[in-house]
Order: C-alpha cells, then structure tokens, then sequence
C-alpha cells in the first residue's frame, strides 16, 4: 500500500513536472534538442516508473507509530529552528538547544540530553574555531551588545 | 617504465610532511567513520567535503585527506560486524556472518587482525591495478565524443540500477529524481532560468553537496529517532591482541581470489564495494571444500569479504578517475568533491594533472600501510568508540553537517534544502528507494544533457548519430543488458538486500 | 604544522581586523579557485605587498549569476563604498552586453581597467587540412555545416563571439548558422577536436599551451594586435592574415559608481602600480596570462567599443532583441 500511495504522488510530481518543463523558455541558438526536450524525457521515464510501482509494488515496511512521527516532527522543527537562529545568535545557543533536543529526541533522558547538548556546542565550536581555524561567531553582537 | 617514473614523482608529492599529515588524519577519520555504525563511508566523506573547503585545502590536499577517509572507511568497518554483529557501514554486511561467530568463540581479536591483513592485501591489490589499469583506460580519452559519453552516463545509470538494486522501477525512478533536480537552474546553453519558478535561489541550481548531505547524514538522524538507537546487539570482549598466523597463512590464497572479484566488480559502473564483498563470499563459498562451516566462524569467510570490498573500492576509482563515471555512493561523493574542485575527472586528468592523479595513487599506497597499522596493533583504540552512543554521535554529526553546508554557502535557503532532502532521504530509505542514483543523477544530469545537445549540434539533429561508432553501440548494448539482466538472472541470484553502497 | 600556523593567522587576522574596521574588501563573483577569485586574491596582495595600499585587503567570495549577484550586490546596496572592488573579466563585459545581469547596465559601476589578458586562439587538430585562419574560415563561408567549433564558454558566450567577430570581418554574415558546441572548460574542447568530433577549438593560450607543446594541436591564428612575446612568437596574429579581430579576455577590476573621483584615481593608481610590479609579472607567467595594459579612461573607452560589438552581434544571434 505504501508504494501504491508513493507511486501515485511522485507519478503526479512527474506529471507537473512534464507541465512545467514545457513552459520552458527556449533558447535563441540553433540547437536540435532544446532547452524542453530532455527535462519532458525525464519526467516521462519517472511516469513511467511511478506506474510501475503503482501495478507492482512491494510490501509495505513496518511504518513506527503516531509518537515517533511527532518525535521526527520534532527533529525537523528544531532543525529548521536551527538553520534560522545559526547567524543571529551565533554557534553556541543554537547548537546547544538543537543538539540537545535530538538527543534527547534519540534517548529520552533529559539531563544526559543537557550534557550532551552542551558538550557538543562548547567541544565542536573548540574543534572547529581553535583547530581547524573556522571563522565561528561564538555568541552574536547583538546578544553581547 | 612510465608507470614507475610517474610514481616516484606521485610519492614525492605525497610525501611532504603536510600531505604525509592529512593522509593519516584521514586513515584515523576514515577508520572512526567506518567503525561507528550510522556513520557510514558515503555519509563521513559528504560532510567533511564543505569542511575541508573552509580550512582551505588545495585540490591536491584535499583529494590525499578524502581518499584517506574513504579508504578508512573500508577498513573501519568491519569493526563493528565482528564485535556488535552491526555492519559499520554496508559493505562490511558480509563480515558479520562469519567474523560474529568467530568472535563469541573468543576470537575477536583473531578475526580483528585477519580481517585487518585482508583488507591490507585487498586494498593494495586494488590500487596496484588502479595504477595499472587507469592509465590505458585513459589513453582511450580522444576516443569519446559527445555520442559516446551520452551512452556511457546512461550506461552507469543502467548498471546501478539494474545490478545494485532489487527493483528496478525504484532505481530508475531514484535517478529520474536526480535528473530532474539537476535540470533546475540556468540552462548551460540558453543561459536562460529553467524550472527554477523565479526564485533566485533556485538560479544556480541546487548544489549537490546540499543534497548529499541531506539524503545521507541528516536523515539517518530521523532512522535513529525510530530506532531510539537501539541497535546495539550484545558486544563480545576482545582479548588480547596476538598475529593469527595459521589463519593468516592458510586463508591467503582466499584473499587473493576475493581481491580480484572485488576489483573486478568495483570496476564496473555503478556496482561498488557492497556487491564486491558479496561476491568475494559468495565465490569463496562456492569453491570451498569446507561449505558447511561458513557462517559458523571460518577464518576464511572473514578474510574473504574483507578483501573484497576494499578491493571493490580500489576498483570504483577506475572507472570515476578515468571516465567521470563513479563506480559506487561513495565514489560518487568523491566524483562531487573533484567538480567542486573545480577538476573535470575523465580521460584528460592523466594528461593534464598528471602530479595531482599519480600523487593520490601513491597517497593509497601510504594510507594503506598507515591503515595496516591502525587497523592491527592500534585496534583497540577504535574499539573503544563503539561506546559512543548514539544519543551523541547523531546530534554531533548533524551539528557536523549544519556547520559543513552553511560555512560553504552561508545561506538559509540551503540548510532548508539540506532538511528537506533530510526528510525526503527518510521516506525514501523506509520504502526501500535506493538514494545514490539520485545523487548520480543530480551530478551527471547537466553532463548527460549537454552531450546530447552537443551530439545533436554536430550531426545538425541526425539522432542516427547517437549510434554511430562501435564504442556507442558497445556501450548502449551494455548498458541494455546490465538495467535487462538482472531481472533474469534474479531468480538464481538472491542479492543481499538494500545495497547503498 | 600548518594546521597551527592557520589557526594562528586566523586568530591574528581577526584580532587584526577588530583594530581596523575599514579594511577594504575585494569581491571576487564566484567560488574560490576560478578565474576571478584569482584576480582578487593575487591583485590585493600585491597592492599590499608593493605598498600601494597600506591596509591589507580581504578576499571575499560571491558566487552566483555568473556574477550577477555581485554585480548587483553593488549597484543596489553598496554604490558609494570607497573601500571596495570587485574582479571582473571579458565575461562580465560579455554578460553585461547580453542583458544577462538582470536588466543592469556597464554604466551602473565604474571600471578601473585591466592589467593582464589571456589571448585568444583559434586552434584545429595537428592533422587538420585547414593550414591557415582564412582556410578555416573559407570551409565556414562555402559549407557551414562542415565545421563544428567548439569552446569552453557556452553558445553564445566569449569563444563562440570569438569565432563569429573573425567570420563578420571574413564577410560572413549568416552567424547562427555557424555550428558551435560549448563544452566543460577549453581542454574538453581540445580533447573533442584532436578527437576529431569538432574541426576547431576556440579559446584562449593558457587552455591550449600543454597540447600545443605535445603537438597535438597547431594554432591558426592569436587574436591579439601584435604577436605574443616569448616563445609563442611564431604564431600569426589573425590581423596578419588580413581578420582583423583582437579579442582577449582580460582579468581586471572595476569599483562602485558613486565613489569620489579622488577614490576612484587612488583605486587606478594602485592598480597602475601592480600592473607595472615584478610581482604582477611573475603571476601573470605563472598562469599564462599575457601582458594588457590599460586602466582608467583608457580601459573605459576600449571597453565601451567591445561591448557595442557584442551588442551588435549579439542581436543578429538573437541573444538580445
């Protein structure tokens, strides 16, 4: 069921693909293949495959249960979180809180997803700043100042 | 002797104390890469690639640190296959059959230092016939005109996917998702916008280091967060640490055998050192007198395996160093480090960065012996890291991946991308879609099209012309049979599962 | 060690940089390595090196729109910074004379000039029956699916330009019917023409010096107004055979618009001084570039004739309307 289901949404991807790939601009320069034709192909092989799979698909696998997705939404939140405060609040915050949360995420034990967390943000910003010379802004100006 | 004349000036490259420096900080790397399960050899080379830029490696540095890490990698990871019954990484899965057992017999440390002198004799096999092999394959360089080369990619496209894998329509559709994303971008010969939906982001393309790391590093985080890593089988207690020489002695000739297999599949496009390991045990296996007592801890199902997948990864070199075309995951992130380099692997590289592809085969000999060392008396070191749990290692290698990709592009839009191909990697890995091919996708796609729209720009549109020397036919014929075959042969040939490597 | 020595001229440069806030800033439009990234990087540290400059300026890395992030980066956020320039080549004149920087204009910076150029070549395979420029291009005027060029710029770009200015002074003038492939860098190009699947290669010196010293390849003619010192002497320039079509692609700089005449002179100055360095000259032989001297109003007056032609021939392509 799961292939059926994934079959159906990359064959629809593939088909807005095809749809986008022929709005295509084409270029100016006399040139046989065009700026359309191999994108089109490549959808249409992709089509293809995606009904394959929808006629033939495999078993599905052992999806987890509502909680671990919550917990793998979790990640991502922080994860996003993460690539968005990295410049504004500098290295450590962030790499604390993110690391901490997966972590925590992974094992579900609160007080060795604090260390953890910690460790990692004061040992990687050492790491990556004294030993490999990377130019780390460990707290930003504007929290300092 | 050519060959000689070039190696001695390849080891003198390689020999200043700052590549002599990086080559064994990358065994040492490479090594932890392989050993710890999660972390495997695709996933530690992807994200020291935006790293080794930051510290501002040049192309020569850079190449000796990650073939040092990726050769590592290979020897690690038999670590955790013998101890734990985990496969380092995939293509140690075969290690696990007879090193687990030999290693609750007492043995680990046996078959640690077995295993070990396997992978020695594997690797240095394979990068002896690299330095063999490579160069004839080179000298074919003035015969490849766009024609050809568009067969050739299809060709690696076709062999991954018909021989590493176990349902073609996933891989070939994998691929159809790397072609795809590699269309985004300016169009290499309208200069025009081409599936971007004006957002300046997506302009240059998406950069493939973005989605190698996103497809490998980061969504293994969400596998363990599933798993709440528990993964961890009941370890064994290595001994102390002595030189099996019986075992050694009589299971030498099975190395041999299992490194030339090896070799052999790693050369192949697409196949790579998964399939190598498989069949080095399986041949071994078959030829054996002793059958029975395979998967119950015979030495040579150990060595067997051992020296084929680092043999398998010698031989994917070929074919990525002289082609362009790279023959396994981890090759294929290597082939992603040459381009960022800005180094057009392919024929020409003998020709014209001669000092740059002679010093990295001596940086294999050197890595090689480094490995030999770390990986038999030094063992114990590397023992002591599948204690990290994975509560640490995880969150660490995605701060890893997170630094890596913004220190390189220092945009948002890209850690985005990375989480996304993150998720996207998650979905995929549990529905069994393999993900290399569309790392190959995305870095072939612009190559494959724009040969296709040079072979059309000579013949003035003859698509006759696609066809049109016996190295195309050879090539499309081969490229038929390898994505054909498989389906046949399948019934008799049970492949281990999800090879990714 | 060296690990070390980084890490501490890391540390030094950021201590050094905390104390002198207004160190001036080189953009080079691409990632590290190309062709940009060394004019900035070679051209600030010889102006800090022969003390034409007395802060040392730092390297920065812009990539994106084939320059056009830069460029616009400039024109939009940074139009008076006095303490800023920015590499550029025969690419940014190419981009700027096609419209492919988004709508921006040459005259929306000023250029400061350029100190050093890669001649262009047009070059066919060491077998070729074409002995001569004007043979060459005889072949295109009679039959112009005959011969297939190709270059390491993609269609449309500088090496195909090239080929077409030389076939408009050979009064040639159906251009897009000329047939020409854009490949990954002038050595594939090389490769595909000694192979036998192009007749000629468009490109420039530094691309084609290995295979010519190889003899694997002859050049036909150097697009340059006199012959190129040294031992390429013996090539004819594309004049001498009666074409009369110069085109190098330069490495130079140019600054923000509404900076100070008195900065822009200082800027030219300093640029003058490297051009004339014994340093310059031993990294322009280092990476096969050939002596092109021109800064200031100079350099503004010849760039302003190439990007007409550009334009010109440009819009018969019908790469601009």
């Amino acid at each position: 069921m799961s292939d059926r289901i994934f079959g159906a949404l990359t064959g629809l991807v593939a088909l807005a693909y095809i749809v986008s790939a022929t709005q295509i601009q084409e270029g100016f320069l006399p040139d046989p293949v065009g700026s359309k034709l191999f994108p089109i192909l490549v959808g249409s092989i992709a089509l293809l495959c995606s009904i394959a799979i929808v006629i033939k698909p495999d078993e599905s696998p052992d999806w987890p249960g509502v909680g671990t997705f919550l917990s793998i939404l979790c990640a991502i939140v922080a994860l996003v979180g993460y690539a968005y405060t990295l410049k504004p609040l500098g290295f450590l915050i962030p790499t604390a809180v993110a690391s901490g949360i997966i972590s925590f995420l992974i094992q579900r034990r609160f007080l060795t997803a604090v260390l953890t967390g910690l460790g990692l943000s004061v040992g990687l910003f050492v790491l990556f700043k004294y030993a490999l010379g990377l130019g780390l802004v460990a707290f930003s100006k504007n929290l300092i100042g | 002797m050519e060959v000689f004349s070039l190696l001695a000036d390849g080891f003198a490259v390689a020999l200043t104390p700052y590549s002599l420096m990086l080559a064994v900080a990358g065994c040492i790397i490479g090594t932890m890469v392989g050993a710890l399960p999660g972390l495997g050899p695709s996933n530690g080379v992807a994200i020291l690639i935006p790293l080794a830029f930051s510290f501002g490696l040049d192309a020569s540095q850079a190449l000796v640190l990650m073939t040092s890490v990726y050769y590592g990698a290979m020897y690690g990871g038999r670590i955790s296959s013998i101890l734990l019954n985990i496969p380092g990484d995939e293509p140690a899965l075969m290690t696990t059959l007879d090193g687990y057992p030999m290693a609750k017999q007492g043995r680990a440390a046996d078959a640690l230092v077995l295993s070990g002198v396997a992978s020695f004799v594997g690797a240095t096999f394979a990068t002896i016939g690299l330095m063999l092999l490579a160069p004839i394959l080179a000298r074919i360089a003035f015969l490849f005109g766009p024609a050809e080369y568009f067969a050739l990619y299809l060709l690696a496209f076709c062999t991954l996917g018909g021989m590493a894998s176990n349902n073609q329509r996933k891989a070939a559709l994998a691929a159809c998702m790397g072609l795809g994303i590699a269309m985004i971008g300016l169009d290499n010969n309208s200069g025009l916008p081409r599936l971007t939906f004006d957002s300046l982001h997506l302009m240059d393309g998406i950069d493939f280091l973005v989605a190698i790391v996103g497809l490998f590093a980061v969504s293994e985080v969400f596998i363990f967060i599933e798993s709440h890593g528990k993964n961890s089988a009941i370890g064994v207690k290595l001994g102390k640490i002595t030189i099996p020489v019986k075992d050694i002695v009589r299971s030498f000739f099975a190395m041999i055998r299992a490194s030339v297999v090896g070799f052999v599949a790693g050369v192949l496009p697409g196949a790579g050192a998964s399939l190598g390991s498989f069949l080095a045990y399986m041949s071994e296996k078959s030829i054996s007198k002793d059958k029975d007592t395979f998967g119950t801890g015979n030495p040579r199902g150990v060595a067997a395996p051992e020296a084929g997948n680092n043999a398998a990864a010698g031989g994917a070199l070929v074919p990525m160093l002289t082609l362009g075309v790279p023959g396994s995951g981890t090759t294929a992130v290597l082939l992603a480090l040459l381009m960022t380099l800005n180094i057009t692997p392919g024929p020409l590289l003998f020709i014209e960065r001669a000092d740059l592809v002679w010093g990295l085969i001596a940086t294999l000999f050197i890595a090689n012996f480094v490995l030999l060392i770390l990986n038999v008396p030094l063992v114990r070191i590397f023992v002591k890291l599948l204690s990290v749990p994975a509560w640490v290692l995880l969150p660490g290698v995605t701060m890893v991946s997170f630094v890596g990709i913004y220190s390189l592009s220092g945009s948002y839009f890209d850690l985005l991308l990375m989480i996304g191909f993150g998720v996207l990697g998650y979905f995929l890995r549990k529905i069994d879609v393999p993900t290399v091919p569309i790392i190959l996708g995305i870095l072939l796609g612009g190559h494959m099209e724009d040969n296709l729209r040079r072979a059309m720009v000579i013949s003035g549109g003859e698509w006759t012309y696609l066809f049109s020397s016996p190295i195309a036919i050879g090539l499309w014929l081969a490229a038929f049979v390898g994505f054909i075959a498989p389906m046949f042969v399948s019934k008799f040939f049970k492949k281990p599962q999800a090879i990714t490597d | 060690m060296k690990l070390f020595k980084q890490a501490g001229a890391c540390l030094l440069l950021s201590v050094g940089l905390l104390g002198q806030a207004t160190s001036a800033e080189c953009i080079a439009p691409a990632n590290p390595g190309g062709g940009w990234d060394f004019t900035c990087r070679s051209i600030s540290k010889i102006m800090h090196d022969i003390g034409a400059v007395d802060k040392p300026i730092q390297v920065t890395n812009m990539a994106g729109g084939g320059g056009g992030l830069a460029y616009g980066h400039v024109v939009n956020e940074r139009g008076s910074d006095e303490e800023l320039i920015i590499a550029a080549s025969s690419a940014t004149a190419t981009r700027l004379a096609q419209n492919a920087y988004a709508g921006m204009t040459a005259d929306q910076v000023r250029f400061l000039g350029a100190i050093g150029a890669d001649p262009g070549v047009i070059v066919v395979g060491k077998d070729s029956p074409f002995n001569s420029l004007t043979d060459l291009l005889d072949a295109v005027k009679a039959d112009p699916s005959s011969v297939t060029f190709a270059g390491g710029s993609a269609a449309g770009g500088f090496d195909h330009l090239k080929v077409l200015m030389a076939l408009g002074r050979a009064d040639f003038t159906d251009i897009a019917k000329v047939k020409y492939i854009g490949v990954d860098g002038g050595a594939d190009a090389i490769t595909q023409t000694i192979g036998g699947f192009t007749q000629a290669m468009t490109g420039d010196i530094s691309e084609v010096v290995g295979f010519l010293k190889s003899g694997d390849v002859r050049v036909l003619a150097v697009l340059t107004d006199e012959r190129i010192p040294g031992e390429f002497n013996d090539i004819p320039t594309a004049k001498e055979q009666g074409i009369d079509v110069v085109a190098v692609n330069w490495r130079g700089l140019y600054v923000p618009k509404d900076i100070s005449d008195e900065a822009y002179n200082k800027w030219s100055d300093a640029l003058a001084k490297v051009g004339s360095s014994d340093e310059w000259a031993e990294a322009m032989v280092a990476n096969g570039l050939a002596p092109f001297n021109k800064v200031g109003d100079d350099f503004a007056g010849y760039l302003d004739g190439v990007i007409a032609e550009i334009q010109t021939l440009s819009k018969e392509l019908g790469v601009i309307k």
